[in-house]
């Protein structure tokens, strides 16, 4: 960074600018290749990005300019996966929510006709600039309460959006009111101009009603209702939104504006929030939303269970993901954005993850084969050498690009028969309650599955006792062997319900899927008639006095031979690095910055960033630390205050205390500036200063807070052990 | 929010950080409670040692004194700096994702985010936000933002005749509100450029009331709009709620100390040595006084030899102050005299408390010696 380019701009001027352009675009068009070239020449000196970096060949130009082109192309894959997994969310969460959609849309036709059929006013009616006089029971505005069941808010902001997308597209007008702007700051005027802005093009800066009505007697709009989303009641001014009740509802008959209003705890929310006067203006009705473990189960199936973008996560990262969920706030959002971070992430490290886009192709093998022959030698040679690679068994190097090729189709199709077995076990895990991404985690789990291969008679569970890293259910078994003991006490009538999902979902893997037809054709004359007996306890125990093998061992026992074969992990699959991020670690650090630790660990150890040799590494204070690392070591001595006095004096003598020597060498470094020769380093007016820009450097870092007016002598001590 | 969040994740995935972690802070309340008992000379110590103890230099010497503080580490932290050169193609492969950056670690991130700006961002229009400086008014950056778009719009429909321009009023004259729902409308069809917010301390005292967040929240949500930001304080994250994080600023960390020297951003922070003394608030309390008008400087006088003359007292009664300037000339109505108050509050010369039997009482923030100083000086 001592190239001095990037210096030019920064001028003291600018650091007290509150803002500064600090360049223009350097060439305005969508990122292309000409673009990129302009990226290189401004930077000569650059390091290579990342997957350049792999390639040691002498040819280093072509190295970086194949390194752009490859990034680009990681991007665009990035953006295709991610835009198709997004759709994908965004479907399942409308899905799920369409029941309640559905009844929201029924339940404004019919307000809408209740109010029409009152009196249908004439165009030049609506446009009087005055309410038209009904009895005062006619002006009730029609209100629909939505309860959410989410204590975070978050998660409602989509779910209201895809509600008023569903309601325009049947022909509603919408318009939605944060809680921010039912805010006594903007008061009933700034709402309501806020609302005229969303519905009509031109909006004066005069706000009132007439524009609203002439807007609304023009022939587009008039044969529909006007439907004010609300999503966030609680957080609403009560005051503000009784006015605009109030308002609204005088106009009512005229124009017909409707309320859909979230509300996260209770019914009493509205009670306690409006006052009588503007509740009676109300016409209420009640509708309730699903729950987030609901969507995460219909998420996690969509998403993770079935790959619809090829891109998949290893058995850490789910688990990561997993507790993220349950330990951090249990909203789906940010689930979804740290899943996002993670494709992002694989993406950007990951120099081959531009071919997961193949198994969105047609054809992808032939997608992969083009692909794969126009990368250059030093990323061919990455490919063949990737962990998993050299791992397998399978190591014939002489053709890599017939290797690779066949690698990845055998990924898409262990991807396809993966999420078809697992889904049958979650088809038997529901009827116990267990959930679809703790079956997932455990089938994913690497560590499960090889203890497993060694002793491949037992079942897949006895074996992980412990293993399971907090996946475990109450009696201590993993998830999967819980399904095996459900799948044999179920009663016959839901076992048979099992065996026809389980052949729709088996679809497609011919062996298996007849094995499971011929159990359903072979026991559906025999058993009918018991079936309709048997209760839901100890089916298998009745029955074996029989002799005959009863149906569930054997849909067991087939369970069981399918869940050994296809239930491999991803991790153990050639070139799954490819497709598959893995990078835990990564993913956490991005995903939550922890400044409050990471900042003093920053200060009391600040040779593990640093790497100095003059400083002794450990925890003891030498003089020839960072100053402010001084400061912040000698402040763990002291409770929540600080005396500055002694602190100044511990200070002083421990920058006194350093070796003269190893100080000289550290200050004579060699672009030291060249205003003075040494000034009188140890003077007291220099160490006062030290110890000033140190503390403010504290301050800065809300480590400390200022000594106040009162106690003058004594500094306040914010953060306690890292 | 974040941190604790974090901390029950790494918890999941490495439990052996966590007991460490909590070896530390149990080492760290035993170093404390062993320091108390252990050194009563220390204990006295803390109740007796005094700033005035000690031989402060005088504020302009350390001030002097400051701007030459010999770098320590200089190579080191260098080397530091540089060696994020090699993430920044990934930064930009996040910003390029719809990602927002948020960089946090100890030392100065300025240099950083500007080299990271200026070698890396050039297919990014560029605006910095100092937000470490007391003051920023950010309805002027997004109306910056605003009229470039505007420009480049506008360029495109000369090409395109047919269409006609929905804006007629200048940016500067509209809401926010509006200015943020343009931003939000412009897509890459619209506008080419695309625009890089690059905020150092995002945290700052002027961005750190809700208002501001909320703002930049949405303007990083617009498509053509990108934040690359800082953050300092370690309890930053506290700004912002759920919806700000995940859907709009949509911020990747990332832990880069620098231990690069704060030097623009602690300018505007007092210094820990300078503020108790008196003699700082004397003489800023003389400097206001002379630049005010000698009636103003007369009622102060009254004020200060009444709380020189009474100082049991909480303060001198705004009605007394009245009379007594009256009869001296000093003003001649109520409204003068408060418009000589009002300029006092607004320099924190005077202080107004209720008197216990409930009228407003009047008292300048220092003590009497400090008082005396002033008003010989003055």
């Amino acid at each position: 960074m001592s190239a001095p380019p990037c210096d030019a701009p920064l001028t003291a001027a600018n650091n007290i600018q509150p803002f500064v352009v600090l360049h223009k675009a350097a060439v305005s068009s969508v990122p292309s290749s000409q673009s990129r070239r302009q990226v290189q020449t401004s930077q000569p000196s650059s390091p290579n990005p990342k997957p350049a970096k792999r390639c040691d060949d002498p040819a280093g130009e072509e190295c970086e300019d194949d390194g752009e082109l490859y990034e680009q192309l990681r991007i665009e894959a990035f953006h295709r996966t991610w835009s198709r997994i997004q759709a994908t969310i965004d479907k399942v969460l409308r899905d799920i929510n369409l029941k309640l959609f559905d009844q929201v849309l029924q339940w404004v036709k019919e307000s809408f006709s209740s109010v029409r059929s009152i009196t249908r006013p004439h165009h030049m009616e609506v446009q009087q600039p005055y309410p038209l006089l009904t009895d005062a029971i006619c002006t009730r505005i029609p209100t629909a309460f939505v309860l959410t069941k989410n204590v975070e808010f978050v998660d409602d902001i989509t779910t209201f959006r895809d509600l008023a997308g569903h309601l325009e597209s049947n022909g509603c007008h919408i318009a939605k009111l944060s809680a921010a702007e039912l805010s006594p700051k903007h008061g009933v005027g700034g709402c309501f101009r806020s609302l005229l802005r969303q519905l009509l093009h031109d909006v004066s800066d005069v706000a009132d009603v007439s524009a609203l009505a002439s807007w609304y007697c023009e022939a587009e709009n008039f044969d529909q209702p006007i439907i004010v989303i609300i999503d966030d009641l609680e957080q609403c001014s009560g005051d503000v939104l009784g006015e605009l009740v109030m308002m609204l509802s005088e106009w009512v008959i005229k124009i017909p504006v409707f309320f859909v209003m979230g509300i996260a705890t209770t019914l009493d929310a509205p009670k306690k929030l409006l006052s009588s006067e503007a509740l009676q203006r109300l016409e209420l009705c009640k509708l309730t939303l699903g729950s987030p473990s609901d969507r995460l189960n219909a998420l996690v199936e969509a998403v993770l269970v079935k790959p619809c973008a090829g891109f998949c996560i290893s058995h850490e990262v789910a688990m990561f993901l997993r507790n993220y969920f349950f330990r951090h706030d249990g909203t789906i959002t940010s689930f979804i954005s740290a899943l996002k971070l993670a494709c992002s992430k694989h993406f950007s490290m990951e120099p081959l993850s531009f071919l997961c886009i193949g198994m969105l192709e047609a054809d992808c093998e032939e997608f992969w084969r083009d692909k794969f022959e126009a990368l250059p030698q030093a990323i061919q040679k990455y490919a063949s050498g990737l962990p998993s690679c050299t791992n397998s068994s399978a190591k014939n190097s002489n053709n890599s690009s017939k290797n690779m090729v066949e690698g990845l189709s055998r990924l898409l199709k262990w991807q396809k028969e993966w999420s078809s077995v697992l889904l049958c076990l979650y088809e038997v895990g529901r009827y116990d309650k267990v959930q679809l991404l703790d079956i997932f985690c455990e089938a994913i789990n690497p560590d499960v599955q090889s203890e497993d291969a060694s002793n491949s008679c037992m079942f897949i569970s006895k074996v992980t006792h412990g293993n399971l890293l907090g996946v475990k259910s109450g009696s201590g078994k993993g998830f999967i062997a819980q399904v095996m003991d459900t799948i044999r006490y179920l009663p016959m009538e839901i076992l048979l319900h099992v065996l026809e999902v389980w052949s729709i979902h088996l679809k497609g893997m011919g062996e298996i899927n007849d094995k499971v037809k011929e159990l359903l054709s072979t026991t559906t004359g025999a058993d009918s008639g018991r079936a309709t007996k048997e209760k839901w306890s100890r089916t298998s125990t009745n029955s074996i006095g029989n002799g005959t093998v009863p149906l569930n061992e054997k849909a067991a026992a087939l369970l069981q031979d399918v869940t050994r074969k296809i239930l491999v992990p991803v991790e153990f699959l050639p070139f799954h690095e490819i497709i598959c991020f893995k990078n835990v670690g990564v993913l956490q650090s991005a995903l939550i910055g922890n400044p409050r630790r990471m900042v003093q660990l920053d200060l009391l150890e600040p040779q593990t960033h640093l790497k100095c040799s003059c400083c002794r590494s450990g925890t003891a204070v030498s003089g020839s630390m960072h100053d402010t690392s001084i400061m912040c070591s000698l402040a763990q001595e002291y409770g929540d205050v600080i005396n500055l006095h002694d602190w100044y004096i511990a200070f002083e003598g421990t920058i006194k205390s350093a070796n003269p020597k190893a100080k000289r060498k550290v200050y004579s470094s060699p672009s030291k500036k060249k205003s003075k020769p040494t000034p009188p380093v140890e003077g007291e007016a220099m160490v006062q200063a030290r110890f000033c820009r140190a503390a403010t450097e504290m301050q800065i870092s809300g480590l400390v807070r200022m000594p106040s007016k009162r106690r003058p002598d004594l500094a306040q001590r914010i953060t306690f052990g890292p | 929010m974040a941190p604790r969040g974090g901390r029950a994740a790494a918890a999941a995935s490495s439990g052996s950080e966590d007991e460490e972690e909590d070896a530390g802070f149990s080492r760290s309340y035993f170093l404390a409670k062993e320091k108390e008992p252990s050194s009563g000379k220390k204990r006295a110590r803390a109740a007796a040692g005094k700033l005035s103890d000690l031989n402060l230099v005088d504020e302009q010497v350390l001030r002097a004194s400051l701007a030459e503080i010999p770098p320590k580490h200089e190579e080191e932290v260098e080397a530091l700096t540089r060696s994020y050169k090699d993430q920044y193609r990934n930064w930009l492969f996040e910003l390029r994702c719809g990602f927002g950056l948020l960089m946090y670690g100890f030392g100065s991130k300025k240099r950083l985010l500007e080299d990271f700006a200026s070698t890396t961002l050039t297919d990014f229009t560029v605006i910095v936000i100092n937000g470490y400086l007391p003051s920023v008014n950010l309805k002027q950056v997004i109306a910056t933002i605003a009229e470039m778009f505007w420009d480049q719009i506008k360029a495109k429909r000369k090409r395109q005749p047919g269409t006609r321009s929905q804006l007629s009023q200048p940016f500067p004259s509209q809401s926010t509100d509006d200015i943020i729902s343009f931003l939000k409308h412009q897509t890459s069809d619209d506008v080419d450029d695309r625009v890089c917010l690059l905020i150092h301390n995002i945290d700052g005292p002027a961005l750190r009331d809700a208002e501001s967040q909320q703002c930049l929240a949405q303007v990083s949500l617009c498509p053509q709009v990108r934040a690359v930001a800082s953050i300092d304080h370690v309890n930053a994250p506290l700004l912002w709620d759920k919806k700000m994080v995940h859907t709009q600023f949509r911020w990747s960390w990332y832990h880069v100390p620098t231990f690069a020297p704060y030097k623009v951003e602690g300018v505007f922070y007092p210094l820990i040595l300078a503020s108790g003394g008196h003699a700082q608030t004397t003489k800023t309390a003389l400097v206001v006084l002379q630049s005010l008008t000698p009636n103003a400087q007369s009622v102060f006088r009254v004020l200060a030899e009444y709380q020189l003359a009474n100082e049991k007292e909480e303060g001198m009664p705004v009605s007394s102050l009245y009379t007594k300037c009256r009869e001296r000339f000093l003003v001649s109505s109520q409204v003068t005299l408060n418009s000589h108050l009002t300029e006092f509050k607004d320099h924190d010369l005077v202080k107004i408390r209720k008197h216990s039997d409930g009228q407003d009482c009047l008292r300048i923030p220092l003590g009497s010696d400090a008082l005396e100083k002033l008003l010989q000086e003055l």
